[in-house]
């Protein structure tokens, strides 16, 4: 390494030789490949897809007229997904139309041996959902509702719908899902793929479990319809299966008659008090609604829902009393009581008021509320989601253990957060399980040990303006899924940056049973190639 | 009646903002009858991010309906609806001059300007447009209603140029908004009440339904068994007032609304700028038979003349104007104007 002279100190430095650079050319790397020894590098995007043979299978879907759009105005859209963090670009995209259309896609794509990307509402977090080069196949063209059987309480959709266009027009017949993520824009068959989690999932299960029967189009190009009972083998993959084993085109799920919601919020100032109290709710069935929602790590909100007046009646009469949260008045005093003996921590304080000033209205709005309960309640939860939780980078790490290890995972968990973010919010529901569904939830999300219910916690930093490194976000993911690996846990979002962990979590003798598998029915390997393996 | 002061909205963001959260696709008449993520305010906004040219971006900028239905929902602040507009602008300054009658009569207008007696300082002016002007029957009543002047100068011409994207000559402004200062209006354009709310901020404006809907002779009559269809422009375009007062006339009337769950107005006969052109046919139709899917009204009450004549395409159950619901008109010119 030569001497140079540094002029802001004026002291001759000894500093890297960087070689000049013509402008409108590309340098060499001025990284040592020594340099960043000792260093963890953090896995980002996957490769992209070098694009051998592009143009003969663009060629093959004329012939088999699948149109195509390609150039920045169509393919931009796609550059990322609600994570934020992922970026690529697909080297053309499709709109899903039909089945036969998918099916033909597919087949050129085997032939050809050109990556396909499925993406419905995009709002993996990991890049699931982002092509890096190849085919991006957006299933919200096929997004009709194709028959609703009021009668037998069923559905039959195009699985690029999004949860919220099916709920409107269920709501026409007074009908509504069962369960699905509380964001409104996730599509019903990229939520098949991976779970769904809603506040009713400890009572009614994962959304993945109200699907009876499906359409999927096969990685080589069959059509095929599986159930429980009809191909189950097939279904058993596809469900929970992260968009591997094929492509989901319809869907029936059931459904129920829609009821708004009695809501009840109970406060606590510790995490572990709020989780037992909701484990306890959630294995004597007293609520028809649960989850908890925090502020902050000592503003614990633990939220629990009624379809009807009985079941909130019998909550009130034997399970209320039992609760150790406070009502928000009581936990006002304490909390005011608490800041007072506190006066250094006044800050905090004033985040809570700041946080409870904009959020609390939200759940409240006039227009949602009849006779005291809560109307479209997803709706109100999902909106306020969006509005104050989103942004253009969404980070949300999670941990899906059984019921006795959640309290220390969300824990850990919460101490990882507190390392690295100042304000972060934890949202925990149960899921329960269905012992008949056991070979759906193999290499899923649902964690192996888990028995009549799992629980999952998302830990979710507020990004408030704030700016931060990707590399910061990556490590902090890496610090949550960690504990994951350390305690036997599973997680809600496998795939793209974090698919290193999948081998870790699930042992090798899995892990290649399930390539295998993948093998057999996806030759060339085309199908969602960057999610899991 | 709805509070009559609006508060200035927030500064809009731009499309850099857009997050990508579909909230806007779901409520977006284009994507319905697309189902083509191009033909959505995200997909406008996403393909503004990775350097589209309006040119690129030209068959879903003029499919748009300017309904504003994704204005409010965009929790990023992003003033979508603006953002058509602006590329309508930069579309019509970069292509060769369209022509078509209904455009040189438009710049004829803007250019001539119209002639305003001078009305009253403070009296409340109506700015009916062009489709109530048509119905003189119809204006007699609403005027009767409202105890409202006619304005001289409605600003039709500057409406209709908000819409086709056609710039609006600085003069042919001022001598409009000179028109209307000091004025309480009420407008039957939602597009143009939308920009006024911009262009007058402070002054006292409202729609013609909610002016209508507020007055008790009206509101009066309206059942249970009713569809009451909100005009989408001027809901959207003062978005959190008008969900508050459609809400508590939903509550007062017993009457359906045509709004969807997200408490958005589903617009019922939306056009885009390419179907008012003549270009290409619409299926506007398809807004209206969706607004009516499931549901049995006895009646239908609009608040436009445009969702008047969607629904009358598509059904045969009677479609009323608010004003038709009116007593009759003698007895109401002895009640005070619609701001009284
Ligand atoms: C703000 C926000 C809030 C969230 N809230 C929740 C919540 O409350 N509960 C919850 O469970 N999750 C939640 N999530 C996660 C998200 O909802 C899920 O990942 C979601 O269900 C994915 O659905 P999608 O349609 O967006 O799928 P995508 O992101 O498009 O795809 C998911 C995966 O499935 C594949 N895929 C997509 N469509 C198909 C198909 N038709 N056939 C086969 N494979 C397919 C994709 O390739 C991808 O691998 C949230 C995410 C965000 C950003
Ligand atoms: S104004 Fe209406 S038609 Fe235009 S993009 Fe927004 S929602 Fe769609
Ligand atoms: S609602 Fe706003 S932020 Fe969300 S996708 Fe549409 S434009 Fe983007």
């Amino acid at each position: 390494m030569a001497g140079y002279y540094s002029p802001l100190t004026s002291t001759r430095t000894l500093l890297l030789k960087i070689p000049p650079v013509e402008p409108g050319t590309v340098g060499p790397c001025p990284v040592a490949p020594d340099a960043l020894q000792g260093i963890k590098r953090q896995q980002t995007n996957p490769a992209r897809w070098n694009g051998a043979g592009w143009q003969d299978f663009v060629a093959a879907l004329r012939t088999s007229s699948v149109e195509l759009a390609e150039g920045a105005a169509a393919c931009g859209v796609y550059a990322t997904d609600a994570g934020g963090t992922a970026y690529g670009l697909p080297h053309g995209v499709v709109l899903a139309r039909s089945a036969g259309q998918i099916s033909l896609l597919l087949k050129a794509a085997q032939a050809h041996r050109v990556p396909v990307t499925v993406r419905g509402g995009g709002l993996t977090t990991e890049g699931e959902s982002v092509a890096f080069g190849g085919v991006l196949l957006d299933m919200s063209g096929m997004s009709r509702v194709l028959n609703v059987d009021a009668q037998a309480l069923t559905v039959r959709a195009e699985a690029g719908i999004y949860w919220h266009a099916l709920a409107e027009e269920l709501r026409r017949e007074n009908l509504d899902y069962l369960s699905a993520p509380l964001n409104l824009t996730s599509s019903v068959g990229g939520t098949l793929g991976v779970g769904g989690i809603d506040v009713n999932s400890a009572r009614l299960g994962c959304s993945a479990d109200q699907a009876l029967s499906l359409q999927v189009v096969t990685p080589t190009g069959e059509i095929v319809e599986c159930s429980d009972g009809e191909n189950p083998e097939l279904f058993q993959r596809v469900i929970l299966g992260y968009g591997q084993f094929g492509i989901i085109t319809e869907a029936t799920l059931r459904v129920r008659p829609y009821t708004p919601l009695a809501m009840h919020y109970y406060y606590y100032s510790s995490l572990r008090t709020a989780i037992e109290d909701l484990q306890m709710l959630d294995r004597n069935d007293a609520s028809d609604y649960s989850g908890i929602l925090t502020i902050m790590d000592c503003a614990v909100n633990l939220l629990v829902a009624f379809d009807s007046d009985e079941r909130e009646a019998a909550f009130r009469k034997n399970w209320e009393s039992r609760l150790r949260g406070y009502g928000e008045f009581g936990f006002a005093l304490c909390m005011a009581g608490h800041y007072a003996l506190r006066p250094w921590k006044f800050r905090e304080a004033l985040y809570l008021l700041q946080r409870k000033r904009e959020v609390f209205p939200e759940f409240r709005r006039p227009e949602y509320m009849r006779e005291g309960k809560m109307h479209d309640r997803s709706v109100v939860f999902s909106r306020a989601v969006w509005k104050h939780w989103g942004s253009r980078q969404m980070v949300i790490p999670d941990l899906a253990t059984s019921a006795d290890k959640f309290i220390e995972a969300v824990e850990r968990g919460n101490a990882v957060c507190r390392k690295y973010f100042v304000h972060y919010t934890l949202y925990c529901v149960g899921i329960k399980l269905r012992p008949d569904h056991q070979p759906h939830y193999e290499m899923s999300c649902v964690p192996p040990d888990a028995e009549g219910w799992a629980y999952g916690c998302e830990f979710e930093p507020m990004i408030e303006g704030g700016i931060y490194s990707r590399d910061h976000f990556q490590s902090f993911k890496n610090a949550i899924y960690d504990v994951g690996v350390d305690m036997g846990a599973s997680y809600y979002r496998f795939g793209g940056m974090m698919k290193g962990y999948i081998r870790r979590v699930f042992g090798d003798a899995l892990v290649d049973r399930h390539l295998a598998m993948k093998r057999r029915a996806d030759p060339a390997m085309i199908l969602n190639r960057d999610v899991i393996f | 009646m709805p509070a009559t002061l609006a508060r200035a909205p927030a500064a809009p963001r731009d499309y850099a903002a857009c997050s990508g959260c579909n909230l806007c696709v779901l409520v977006c008449p284009m994507w319905r009858s697309h189902r083509d993520p191009r033909f959505t305010p995200e997909g406008l906004a996403k393909a503004l991010q990775h350097g589209a040219t309006a040119a690129q971006l030209a068959a879903p900028v003029e499919a748009c309906s300017l309904c504003g239905a994704c204005d409010p929902v965009c929790p990023e602040g992003i003033d979508l609806p603006g953002l058509v507009m602006d590329l309508r602008q930069k579309l019509a300054n970069s292509l060769s001059p369209r022509s078509s009658p209904l455009l040189d009569d438009l710049c004829a207008s803007l250019q001539q300007g119209v002639a305003s007696g001078v009305a009253s300082r403070s009296a409340p002016l109506l700015l009916p447009g062009p489709d109530l002007r048509a119905d003189a029957a119809l204006l007699a009543r609403v005027q009767a209603l409202l105890g409202l002047a006619i304005a001289d100068d409605d600003g039709d011409d500057i409406a209709l140029a908000l819409e086709l994207g056609v710039e609006i000559p600085q003069h042919r402004l001022q001598q409009f908004l000179a028109s209307l200062r000091g004025h309480s209006i009420v407008a039957a354009d939602g597009l143009l009440l939308r920009q006024l709310r911009r262009w007058l901020p402070g002054s006292q404006r409202m729609g013609l339904g909610a002016a209508l809907s507020s007055r008790p002779a009206v509101r009066s009559n309206l059942l249970a068994t009713d569809l009451y269809v909100i005009e989408a422009r001027a809901y959207h375009g003062d978005y959190e007032r008008m969900v508050a007062y459609y809400d508590r006339l939903q509550l007062e009337t017993g009457c359906a609304l045509n709004l969807d769950l997200q408490r958005i107005a589903i617009p019922a006969g939306a056009q885009g700028l390419s179907q008012k052109l003549g270009a290409t046919p619409g299926d506007g139709d398809a807004q209206a038979k969706w607004i009516l899917k499931g549901r049995r009204p006895a009646r239908i009450v609009v608040e436009s003349m445009a969702d008047r004549a969607a629904f009358e395409r598509v059904c045969d159950l009677p479609v009323v104007h608010l004003a038709e619901l009116g007593e009759d008109p003698e007895m109401i010119k002895r009640r005070p104007h619609a701001f009284g």
